[in-house]
């Protein structure tokens, strides 16, 4: 289990956003978090990326108690997030966006290198490219970032996650917004990073959830709804009535 | 004893100035997301212009001329020049209003000199309140009870008047306020203004007890920074509560260690900022990583 | 000839001929020292403005602070033997703790907070300093201290020494200028030199980054608080050595070395000279400071045309003078590219556009209808 909570909650005052959440993800799985809008999805991942603080439980990652970790250490460690909107440095290249996480990754936290210039760590470079050919936006690595198409900012929030050599990818709704060319390119991207690290997704696309996902996690109201295969969410009643507007899937297509 | 006493009473006064200048900072802050370092400048106008109104007229005329002058003067520079930066970043408003504030001491320094002006002596100003041992200044007392009645009517304003509530419903979410149809362009200039006024008002009635001198807003903006930081940014009571503290700290503290008066306030607001930088009362918002 | 030398090479060149060129507008030598030192001031003040994002309104703390700790090193602990580096380098020293220390409190705080508690440390130290007639004079200040030699191997070198008569006509004679230009001429140049590797230095990428972008930058891993204390030591440290070298040229620190105006200066001369430019807050301090000797003899109210002038930047020129002028050529010099490369493509036809379009995006344009342009001409 590469990624465990228990008991997980995070309340503001007297609204409980996640309530008890028990998750637990195996190295290498594609797991979709889906929910109905206000189930506290990003809430979740908020506190899996440890942008927000959890107010009870606790998260393992790799059997080790991450809990009290702020999110630059969870990076460092392994679990990167692309944010729901695109989240970049506007001014700089596409390029200079990815080598950035890539020198995050490479010389840690902080490092006083006040008069060596960044090309010169080795790995950096390298790693900032791979990134980007992986999200397929190499042709555009000069271009200011700030220019591109919506869907392009969006590859370039998970190139950007991808370039800090991660272990867990939290992928916040990665298709929202895009024409149907962007999302199907996106999908086939998010196929192809799941066969090398573990893939943690909320969208609410669910034609893409049920066709790549390894496993679904259902959220509503801040709690566990249920947990399973694609299959086994599609007949589950419970999922059926809160989410899927009490119809299986077969009954809408017919 | 005696000494004590009139030391809390001049704190009692102090820090009723810093709570009136507070107020104004706060609410401004509150609703415009506005840091205004310019508000001490209103101060001074006011009194500045109250000194001249009472030399030909007197006392009554110059409380009434100040704030409707100051809020004038608001009215131009909100119009004006302020409007574009309320939604900017704290560095642009913080870097405009300063500038404001330089130009208004260097134009006051030029119209009316570098050097302290006294405040002519009028006979209201002349007796005093015997309360036992303790003689103390009758202008003063009258002075803490008249910005008691002025803040007793600026939070009547926000509590019961529409504006009011729009002013207290855009420091929880401006947004809204504009969607729900709030006139909100109205409301901030009458906030501005009001803001102004009081500091204007105050500064008109505070000139027989303090020295009046183009330095004297930024010497009396830069202690209720510490107040707004210590009392809450954005907190009405927080101002107030603030201002008392920093007011009743400064004079006791002239009292028992003189050298250490001025320097005080600053460890109280940096203390406030390291353990609880939402101030007494102030919201937790996120202003520390 | 690559850019940073050639950067230093102008550098040098504007160091050497300023003096000369000053004295024909009526500026003093004296005066071209002192605008050499407070620049290296300012350019501490902008590494934390302009680069990191943070506006301190106490940097008086640093200025006067590393002033009166360099005449408190001549006075109290080498009256006999007064040392210059050594002055020099415990002032800075001074300077730099103290940052660390007001910086370690700081720098979690965000945008107006911070300004506030640099603005209350500024004002403690103010007070304290002002009250302290033990150490510190209090209102008087420190005056009269020994002039500081400047040790250089066998030699003890006054840096009032002027230099060899030599009369050049209206740019005035070359014994104007003392050694102490020429000293300060140096550090400025090293100053200079220093802060753009910095910038463009992978610590100065980070700087960058955070600034641009917190959330972003934390959330791929850079420990945003402790680059900032970073950037507020070494702001804090150059600031210092100004006010130590300043205190030892003019020979006394005055208690408003460490007020108020003294910190809202350096904001004037930062921004109406250009943030995020190395040569703004030098140009702007030397264009204020310059104004502030000629006009203020002349007129009464130059405060307030300062005052004017710098809202006047705000509010329409928030690049500065200098960030002003440099954006303009940048943008000029994009539509000369763009253009340079379309007339290019339509004398050249069809074949050379792919390695154009790979310049153009390798040179990092970012204006990419110009790049784009390109293939559509060709098609018509």
């Amino acid at each position: 289990m590469i990624l465990e909570t228990k008991a997980l909650g995070k309340s503001f005052g007297r609204f409980a956003a996640n309530a008890d959440i028990d998750f637990s993800v195996e190295a290498g799985e594609l797991r979709a978090v889906i929910g109905p809008n206000g189930a506290g999805k990003t809430t979740f991942f908020n506190l899996l990326s440890g942008t927000t603080e959890a107010t009870s439980g606790t998260i393992f990652f790799k059997g080790n108690d991450i809990t009290r970790l702020d999110g630059t250490k969870r990076v460092h460690l392994g679990i990167a997030k692309a944010f729901q909107t695109a989240n970049i440095y506007p001014e700089q290249t596409v390029l200079q966006n990815c080598r950035l996480a890539a020198l995050a990754h490479t010389q840690g936290a902080f490092a006083l290198e006040l008069l060596r210039r960044s090309g010169r760590l080795s790995g950096v470079d390298a790693l900032a490219e791979r990134a980007l050919e992986q999200v397929d936006l190499g042709g555009v690595a000069g271009v200011r970032s700030g220019d591109l198409a919506h869907g392009d900012k969006k590859r370039l929030d998970i190139a950007i996650a991808l370039a800090t050599a991660p272990e867990i990818l939290l992928l916040d709704e990665p298709v929202a917004g895009m024409s149907r060319d962007e999302a199907r390119k996106t999908e086939a991207l998010v196929r192809k990073l799941a066969s090398s690290m573990t893939v943690l997704i909320i969208e609410h696309d669910m034609d893409l959830i049920m066709g790549i996902s390894d496993s679904i996690t259902v959220l509503e109201a801040g709690r566990v709804l249920a947990n399973g295969t694609p299959a086994e969410i599609r007949a589950n009643q419970r999922v059926q009535d809160a989410y899927l507007g009490g119809h299986s899937e077969a009954e809408i297509e017919a | 004893m005696v000494a004590l006493t009139q030391a809390l009473l001049n704190g009692l006064v102090l820090g009723l100035i810093y709570v009136a200048i507070a107020v104004g900072l706060t609410i401004v802050f509150g609703t415009l997301r506005l840091v205004n370092f310019a508000h001490g400048a209103f101060y001074a106008i006011g009194a500045y212009i109250g000194l001249i109104v009472a030399q030909q007229w007197g006392l009554g005329p110059a409380l009434v001329a100040a704030p409707i002058a100051v809020a004038l003067f608001a009215v131009v520079l909100d119009r004006v020049l302020l409007r574009p930066f309320y939604n900017k970043d704290a560095t642009s408003q913080i870097l405009v209003t300063f500038g404001i504030a330089l130009i208004v001491e260097e134009t006051l320094r030029l119209i009316f000199g570098s050097t302290t002006l006294q405040y002519p002596p009028l006979p209201a100003l002349a007796t005093s309140f015997t309360m036992g041992p303790i003689v103390y200044p009758a202008y003063r007392l009258l002075f803490a009870l008249g910005v008691i009645v002025m803040l007793v009517l600026v939070w009547l304003f926000m509590q019961k008047t529409d504006y009011g509530l729009i002013v207290r419903a855009g420091v929880r979410d401006r947004t809204m306020v504009q969607l729900l149809g709030g006139n909100i362009k109205a409301a901030s200039t009458i906030v501005f203004a009001l803001g102004a006024a009081i500091a204007g008002l105050v500064g008109a009635a505070a000139s027989p007890i303090y020295s009046i001198a183009p330095g004297t807003g930024f010497a009396f903006l830069v202690p209720s920074f510490v107040v707004v930081v210590v009392g809450g940014l954005g907190s009405f009571w927080g101002a107030v509560l603030g201002g008392l503290l920093i007011g009743e700290l400064q004079s006791v503290t002239t009292l028992a260690f003189p050298s250490a008066a001025n320097v005080v306030i600053y460890v109280c607001m940096a203390v406030v900022l390291l353990l609880r930088p939402q101030g007494l009362l102030g919201e937790s918002e996120v202003i520390r990583q | 000839m690559n850019a940073g030398v050639r950067f230093a090479l102008f550098t040098a060149i504007g160091l050497a001929l300023f003096p000369f060129a000053f004295h024909a507008i009526d500026g003093y030598a004296g005066l071209a020292t002192q605008i050499l030192i407070m620049s290296i001031a300012s350019i501490g003040f902008n590494l934390l403005l302009g680069y990191t994002g943070l506006l301190s309104y106490g940097h008086a703390m640093f200025y006067g602070g590393g002033g009166y700790v360099a005449a408190l090193l001549l006075i109290r602990v080498m009256p006999q033997q007064p040392n210059l580096w050594l002055a020099v380098l415990g002032a800075t020293l001074a300077a730099t703790v103290l940052a660390l220390l007001v910086g370690a409190l700081a720098v979690r705080l965000y945008g107006i907070y911070f300004a506030l508690l640099t603005l209350a440390f500024a004002q403690m130290i103010y007070f304290v300093v002002e009250q302290s007639q033990d150490w510190t004079n209090g209102d008087d200040g420190l005056q009269n201290f020994p002039a500081a030699l400047l040790p250089i191997g066998p030699y003890s070198i006054d840096l009032g020494t002027a230099l060899p008569a030599l009369p050049l006509g209206p740019f005035g004679n070359l014994s104007d200028i003392k050694l102490w230009y020429v000293f300060a001429a140096l550090v400025l140049f090293g100053v200079m030199v220093g802060v753009r590797a910095l910038t463009r230095s992978q610590f100065g990428e980070v700087l960058t980054a955070i600034r641009e972008n917190e959330e972003r930058s934390t959330l791929i891993g850079f420990n945003a608080p402790a680059y900032r204390l970073a950037a507020f030591a070494i702001s804090g440290a150059l600031t210092g050595l100004a006010g130590a070298l300043r205190a030892l040229y003019d020979g006394s620190v005055p208690v408003d070395a460490v007020g108020i105006d003294r910190s809202g200066s350096f904001v004037i001369y930062t921004i109406v000279g250009g943030v995020q430019t190395l040569l703004g807050p030098v140009i702007g301090t030397g264009l204020i400071m310059y104004l502030e000797s000629v006009l203020s003899a002349r007129i009464d109210y130059w405060r307030l045309i300062e005052g004017i002038v710098f809202v006047a930047v705000v509010v329409f020129l928030p690049a500065g003078i200098v960030g002003t002028i440099s954006k303009k050529a940048k943008e000029r010099a994009q539509k000369n590219r763009a253009l340079l490369t379309q007339s290019l493509r339509a004398r050249n036809g069809g074949g050379d556009s792919q390695s154009e379009s790979n310049d153009a995006s390798r040179r990092g344009a970012s204006a990419p209808g110009g790049a784009q342009a390109g293939p559509e001409r060709l098609s018509k």
